[in-house]
């Protein structure tokens, strides 16, 4: 892929789905599906760290010639050994950056917040999203610099939906 | 029977947060289904593209 086309989040979550992978949609995306209106240039999942997932998981990867975004340039792809033992996998693909997950915040997994999620309908599509709430604490868990940053959008997000601040819902 | 004008009587709800974050864009997406909330992103996303190599988007 031309490292400046941009990401088709709509192509890499048909992947996903085509392939029947289990997963979550979080960070930025699953911000703006919730109706946060933020800017994110690569799309995070987590996924459900079963290994016939991780076979399911692969053969999309496959399809969609991953590798890792190595600052070296060198040529990694992912297997199943990496999918399993790592937590974070930055990869690039032909459908541009893809972030795959098997844990987020303190350490919570795909079986862990699979009960947070909403199912979201996208045309012919059906995707399970972390609940904004959800999004929020993965966001102040990681408390970097671009997590700070959107927190009072997703905040003010919470509060317009719900009518309720993070604070009186928890 | 009350003759104020209907803004008077109805006020508009903030443009703004105290911590300064634009609500009026907010209600905006929160209005739009979410696929047109994906489709938002992706439109955002193609057009800082184009304009990182030099182009304008396509209108």
């Amino acid at each position: 892929m031309d490292g400046s086309r941009s990401v088709k989040f709509r192509g890499l979550l048909q992947a996903l789905l085509r392939h029947e992978v289990d997963f979550l949609v979080v960070g930025g995306v699953a911000a703006q599906l919730e109706g946060a209106p933020i800017v994110t240039f690569d799309l995070d999942i987590l996924y459900d760290n079963t290994p016939a997932n991780l076979d399911r998981l692969l053969g999309v990867l496959r399809e969609l010639k991953a590798r890792y975004r190595d600052p070296a340039g060198r040529h990694i792809e992912p297997d199943s050994t990496k999918l399993q033992t790592l937590r974070t996998h930055l990869l690039l693909t032909e459908l541009g950056a893809l972030d795959l997950l098997s844990q987020i915040g303190a350490g919570r997994t795909y079986q862990d917040l699979v009960g947070r999620t909403i199912l979201y309908e996208l045309g012919e599509d059906h995707v399970r999203v972390l609940e904004l709430a959800a999004v929020i604490e993965s966001k102040e868990h990681a408390n970097r610099d671009k997590d700070r940053a959107v927190l009072p959008v997703l905040r003010q997000t919470l509060i317009l939906k719900t009518g309720i601040t993070q604070d009186e819902g928890s | 029977m009350d003759t104020r004008p209907n803004s008077e009587a109805t006020p508009s709800p903030p443009a703004e947060s105290p911590d300064g974050v634009d609500l009026t864009l907010i209600r905006w997406t929160l209005s739009l289904t979410p696929l047109e909330r994906l489709e938002l992103l992706q439109d955002w996303v193609d057009g800082l593209a184009e304009l990182r190599n030099g182009r304008l988007p396509e209108r």
